[in-house]
């Protein structure tokens, strides 16, 4: 953790409404001060961060100012305006970590076991898991903390979500948006045929991306031969002339104007740049190849017009670019991913940014040997047969539980009546509270049954405190069950108990299974005292 | 897992067989053992080619006394190399148990353009430039001239192969293409001519469909296979058109000003030789007058493509004396250049039979049919006598030739058409002389004749009784298979209305019509928008799709698709079209999801797989008729009828539906995969277009999907998809089992397999 403290200037209001009082605001992990810059004005602030609950902020783009809101234990809540999102969000990590330390602390004591060597880095994905997901939290505070399971248990079935996070540590950038840039519509001011096209530095930086003539072009021009403003110009009078398909006015116009016909012009850059990625593509769609094996395709041979061969004018070719290229074009780009990761605000710096990843990308390019290898193993992926194989994953019995099934289908069956027909769905009618419960209480029960049944056969003493230590997790389950039916007006009772039922003869089938398991084991010691503890 | 089938026992390298690949199995050794030729439909994603390979060869190791060569065409290079990998796979399973036995030598054969390793050669841009780049560095006299003059450039990789000698040869295994590229590589040695020659000894070669039935290719790629071979002809629903492809030629304006110009450069190379080097003429007419047979004895690079139809007894022939000397050859072929010129400059569209446009080239040019027929060859030897090795500048006095030599070779099964101009742009002049071939088994004849066993397999073979006619040949095996399904995995409907219930369809006076566009697109929305992954979609035409691409893109349709999915088109570039399916595989890999825009008929419905998440769902908007107006599907139809009693109608109906099936089918990779396919078009619903469709597509088409709108579909496709989410039984369940492991096919042994499997 990389800073002790925070300081930042910001204007603490005890309700939203307050206009606030303007002073500094400093963090440390224990407690938060706040010194106004008027020593006589009365909002002095020093609180403990162990009363600290929770946090909540506003999100940027929305109209509100930069808010940070803490609520303390007793729904009391600070409210801090900040100069700035920046300063915000600093504050925001650091009332975060602390939060999450916090929780570390109190639980650190209860459960250790000495088999879990963990790294700092290791504990805090998990701390940030936890934060990010309020339903997960809920779940480890339940069993972890109260010694149900350990710590190892309950994140050993989550591996994949640690395994996860740790490959995409990195900050998931924004991709292009999907749709075309040629979407762009002038707007016109209803006088004159003046049309007036609105450019951000996020479609200039996607024309760059699709467009490497252009790029190229606006890197060589601007600023020395001509302006941003007569670049674009240009370059939209070109788009137009291709909007009108007449690739003989185009022609002429390119003739007049070398500038101009750089836009016109098929992109150079492109077709070099298909040659070098047409000798990486999947083996099993290089159509490429064909062109050179097939003989029939001779000039002149094989039939002509016969309807499904289309002639296409010669003439004037250089001049024309279908729509078709431009989405391919773009979908590829899209593909491909924003390149550059600048604040986008100056045209000029997007469009050197943009060369310079290229140039890194350019720089980086593969040996020939690796291409190769990658075409083989598509090539391979492409010709197996799945279903002829045997299995071919490790020998791993699929975790089949007929309960547990059921139990889910029904739950997500509610679900999803939910989705289709909002009026007459169960949970809805509930009060919110009794359906958060039931939702908690499926998903825990989940959670304690999951580990269940992956204790069965017990064949250490370490399963069998386990199974132990769920079964009384389970039967405390029951009565709380019967609370929320309790809690409940009488006409919702009916829908209520169908929803527990699943429920219970889930937990009923596992306690049965527990207690035969028990039975069995006590007259089995009998006769094999050396056999299983 | 092996097993025996009658005498043989069969290794295939996977754990489990579909029971349709085991009957395809017994049926293709009833084939081998009767030595004929067989016909075998089986649906796609049933794992055809690995049954084939996997029966094939190990049917040879059965017998090691005989050697049975296997001789695998398939279409396209990709498809090649997706063979090579399976038999790779096969091939290794083979080796683990029998050891060194089975080994094997099967290697990929293609062009310069693909196996040249030799980057100078390489930097030429296609397929001609390529060759006669090669060419440039390696014919008999670049290289005798480099012998006494080192600064002429010879290529490293041919010399070392030569010097190697004997000594170049392929260690048995299995090459692909690029395999072989490396080998040769690494040894020094030339890939293509190494690959060329190793063809005699090869127990498998896998190349494209024309290196057996172009006749211009076959000669020299093909000659040295032996009768025993067993020939396959992969997804071969579209052979005829092959065939026919094989043997037609069209002069334009183009092709006769090129000509001309060859004409001019050969006239002075033939002055140039007569002031240095007047002996080699001489040789030239002695070796003519002895005839043509002797050019078989040439090196292997002066070797090219060979005359396009000669039967062997006229190549043992004197060549006609007034074509001897080079010069008189050259003025027949400028009196034939402006003849051509002036059949060209014509108002109206004529149609000829060969017969009589060759008689009357012989009563307006003077040159008789046996002349015309020796054209092709006279030209080769004039260019090998005068060492021209710019090849890929010549190609239009080869046309000329090629065209020369069809006609006076066949006087049935073709006809002449000229037309002024292309009839969809009357305003735009452009005459073309077409000579083509209505007859798709005078190409194939000679394969028939040559090999014992010819296998022609695909997934459309609909309706199985109209090949054999067309090819004229008699199978001893056909059959159609059907598909053993595990789970409904593939979901055929057929949509005839869209969301506002008005009909759908690219009947021609429908086509353009707002509203079907406009269903087309909502019908595609609403699909981007509940379907995962990949889609594909089959359109009839270039300009159609074109021009329905520009409406949606005008009307917003099209960016409303965006939002849900990327767009990649197929166009009439390669490289762009291949950059888009690799860049549509991505997308899909990556849970981005894609929609492909393709044509039916086009490169990619011919040879592309969209199996598993790749495609999902296949929209096939229309019928894919020919254009019923061009003149030589009409002369064609009009063969038909007369030879082959054929109906112009059904042949249409037929045709269309193979392609439209073709473009379906390709959905499906095994068992285990799923997809839905949706053929939107009103006419669909008709009896007898449908019928014409396979029968494990009819198998699935359910009566209540036959005349859907877009909102049934809509919810026809969430229903499938949930279910296909559900997990599933491998095996197969109660009863049929649709998946056998190695005890189940003992247990089948005799007499059980009937009951398992029908």
């Amino acid at each position: 953790m990389a800073s002790t403290h925070v300081t930042k200037r910001a204007k603490y209001k005890t309700t939203i409404k307050d206009p606030g009082t303007p002073g500094t605001l400093r963090m440390t992990f224990e407690k938060i001060l706040f010194v106004p810059h008027n020593p006589k004005s009365a909002g002095k602030l020093d609180v403990e961060f162990r009363y600290i609950k929770g946090q909540k902020h506003t999100k940027e783009g929305s109209n509100k100012p930069p808010w940070l809101n803490l609520t303390n234990n007793q729904n009391g809540s600070f409210i801090f305006e900040f100069e700035n999102y920046s300063d915000l969000q600093e504050c925001r990590d650091f009332v975060g970590k602390v939060l999450a330390k916090g929780g570390e602390v109190s639980e650190k004591p209860t459960v250790s076991y000495p088999d879990e060597q963990l790294s700092a880095a290791e504990m805090e994905l998990r701390i940030k898991l936890l934060q990010e997901d309020s339903e997960l939290q809920k779940l480890h505070k339940q069993f972890v903390l109260s010694g149900v399971l350990t710590e190892t248990e309950f994140w050993a079935t989550r591996k994949k979500l640690l395994d996860r996070e740790v490959s995409k540590k990195t900050k998931q950038r924004l991709g292009f948006k999907s749709a075309m840039i040629s979407d762009i519509k002038p707007s016109t001011d209803g006088r004159t045929n003046k049309v007036t096209f609105n450019l951000t530095p996020e479609v200039i930086l996607q024309i760059f991306a699709e467009k490497p003539a252009v790029h190229r072009a606006f890197l060589s021009y601007v600023p020395n031969k001509m302006s941003e403003r007569t670049f674009w110009t240009k370059y939209f009078r070109a788009e137009y002339l291709h909007s009108t398909k007449n690739s003989i006015a185009a022609a002429a116009e390119a003739a007049e104007d070398e500038e101009l016909a750089v836009f016109l012009k098929q992109d150079d850059i492109l077709a070099s740049e298909a040659q070098k990625k047409i000798r990486r593509v999947d083996p099993t769609l290089d159509m490429e190849a064909d062109e050179g094996d097939d003989y029939t395709h001779l000039p002149d041979h094989g039939i002509f017009r016969e309807g499904n061969k289309e002639m296409t004018e010669s003439q004037n070719e250089l001049y024309k670019r279908s729509l078709s290229q431009d989405i391919n074009r773009h979908a590829a780009v899209v593909l491909e991913g924003r390149a550059v990761d600048v604040e986008l605000e100056d045209t000029k710096a997007v469009a050197e940014a943009l060369a310079q990843s290229k140039q890194k990308s350019s720089n980086k390019g593969e040996s020939d040997g690796d291409i190769s290898r990658e075409r083989l193993d598509r090539l391979s992926r492409m010709t197996e047969i799945e279903d002829l194989q045997g299995p071919n994953t490790l020998p791993l019995a699929p975790l089949c539980i007929k309960v547990l099934d059921a139990l889910t289908n029904s739950i997500s069956n509610t679900k999803y009546h939910i989705g289709k027909n909002p009026q007459e769905s169960v949970l809805d009618r509930l009060p919110r509270k009794t359906k958060e419960e039931l939702l908690h209480h499926w998903t825990s029960i989940l959670e304690l049954l999951k580990h269940f049944w992956a204790s069965y056969p017990i064949t250490t003493t370490y399963l069998y405190a386990k199974v132990n230590r769920l079964k009384d997790a389970m039967s405390n389950i029951y009565p709380q069950l019967e609370e929320i039916k309790g809690s409940v007006p009488s006409e919702l009772r009916h829908q209520v108990s169908l929803l527990v039922r699943p429920m219970h003869q889930a937990l009923d089938a596992a306690i049965q299974h527990y207690e035969a398991s028990m039975q069995k084991r006590s007259a089995q010691s009998g006769e094999r005292p050396n056999g299983y503890v | 897992m092996k097993f025996q089938i009658e005498d043989v026992t069969v290794y295939f390298p996977y754990d489990y067989i579909y029971p349709e690949q085991y009957s395809y199995m017994i049926e293709l050794k009833r084939a081998l053992d009767a030595k004929g030729h067989c016909l075998l439909e089986m649906p796609t994603g049933t794992g055809k080619t690995i049954a084939l390979l996997s029966l094939i060869t190990s049917y040879s190791l059965s017998k090691p006394q005989t050697s049975i060569k296997l001789i695998y065409c398939t279409r396209t290079v990709h498809e090649m190399e997706k063979t090579l990998a399976e038999l790779k796979l096969l091939h290794n399973y083979q080796i683990k148990h029998l050891g060194p036995q089975a080994r094997i030598l099967a290697i990929g054969l293609s062009s310069r353009k693909n196996l040249c390793v030799n980057p100078t050669v390489l930097a030429a841009e296609n397929r001609d430039s390529v060759d006669a780049g090669c060419r440039k560095l390696t014919a008999s006299w670049v290289r005798a001239m480099a012998a006494e003059n080192p600064n002429v450039p010879t290529c490293q990789f041919f010399e070392n192969y030569e010097r190697a000698a004997s000594a170049a040869v392929l260690p048995p295994g299995v090459y692909t293409l690029q395999d072989l590229r490396v080998f040769g590589k690494e040894k020094g040695w030339c890939p293509y001519f190494l690959a060329r020659h190793m063809v005699q000894f090869a127990n498998v070669v896998v190349y494209s469909y024309q290196y057996l039935l172009d006749p211009k290719v076959a000669g020299i790629i093909s000659k040295e296979m032996q009768k025993e071979s067993v020939v396959v002809f992969d997804e071969a629903h579209n052979i005829d058109n092959v065939c026919i492809e094989a043997l037609s030629v069209s002069v334009r304006r183009q092709t006769l000003e090129g000509a001309t110009r060859n004409l001019n450069r050969i006239s002075q190379e033939i002055d140039r030789f007569k002031a240095t080097d007047a002996s080699r003429l001489r040789a030239e007419y002695n070796r003519l007058v002895e005839g043509l047979a002797l050019r078989g004895n040439l090196p292997i690079t002066d070797n090219w493509l060979s005359n396009p139809a000669l039967p062997d007894d006229i190549l043992k022939e004197a060549v006609p004396g007034n074509i001897r000397r080079a010069e008189h050859f050259l003025h027949v072929l400028r009196r034939l250049v402006q003849y051509l010129r002036g059949r060209l400059d014509t108002e109206n569209v004529e149609k000829e039979s060969p017969v009589s446009f060759v008689a009357s080239i012989n009563s307006h040019a003077g040159i008789d049919q046996k002349t015309l027929k020796f054209c092709y060859d006279r030209l080769h030897s004039l260019m090998l006598t005068l060492e021209i090795t710019d090849t890929d500048e010549f190609l239009h006095i080869q046309t000329i030739c090629d065209f020369a030599t069809l006609v006076g070779t066949y006087g049935r099964g073709f006809s002449i058409i000229i037309e002024p101009f292309d009839e969809r742009m009357p305003h735009i002049p452009d005459p073309i002389l077409q000579l083509s071939c209505h007859d798709a088994s005078l190409a194939i004849k000679p394969v028939f004749d040559r090999f014992q066993s010819v296998v022609i397999t695909s997934g459309t073979l609909s309706p199985i009784d109209l090949y054999p006619r067309l090819l004229n040949f008699h199978p001893v095996v056909s059959r159609s298979f059907t598909m053993s399904l595990t789970r409904d995995c593939i979901c055929p409907m057929v949509l005839t209305r869209g969301s506002d219930q008005l009909p759908v369809s690219t009947k021609f006076d429908m086509r353009s019509d707002p509203g079907v566009v406009r269903n087309y697109g909502k019908l595609l929305l609403e699909m981007v928008s509940v379907v995962p992954d990949g889609i594909v979609c089959f359109f009839v035409s270039y300009s159609y799709m074109d021009g329905i691409i520009n409406t949606w893109n005008d009307s917003g349709i099209l960016k409303e698709i965006m939002q849900h999915k990327l767009v990649f088109i197929e166009t009439q570039d390669v490289v762009e079209t291949t950059l888009a399916l690799d860049n549509y595989r991505k997308a899909c890999d990556c849970g981005r999801g894609a929609v492909f825009f393709s044509v039916a008929r086009g490169k990619v419905a011919e040879g592309i797989d969209f199996d598993r998440h790749y495609g999902r769902l296949v929209i096939m908007f229309g019928v894919p008729f020919q254009y019923t107006l061009s003149k030589i599907l009409l002369a064609r139809l009009e063969y038909l009828r007369d030879t082959f009693q054929i109906k112009e109608g059904d042949f249409l109906t037929f045709d269309a539906l193979r392609q439209a099936a073709q473009c379906v089918g390709r959905v499906i990779r095994s068992k285990a995969d799923y997809g839905m396919m949706i053929f939107a078009d009103k006419r669909y619903s008709r009896h007898d277009k449908r019928s014409k469709l396979p029968s494990w597509i009819l198998s699935h088409l359910r009566d209540v999907n036959l005349n859907l709108s877009t909102d049934m579909a809509l919810h026809i496709a969430k229903e499938f998809l949930r279910k296909m989410a559900q997990p599933y039984e491998k095996i197969g369940g109660s009863g049929r089992k649709t998946l056998l492991s190695e005890e189940d096919l003992e247990k089948m042994g005799d007499g059980g397999m009937d009951e398992m499997l029908y």
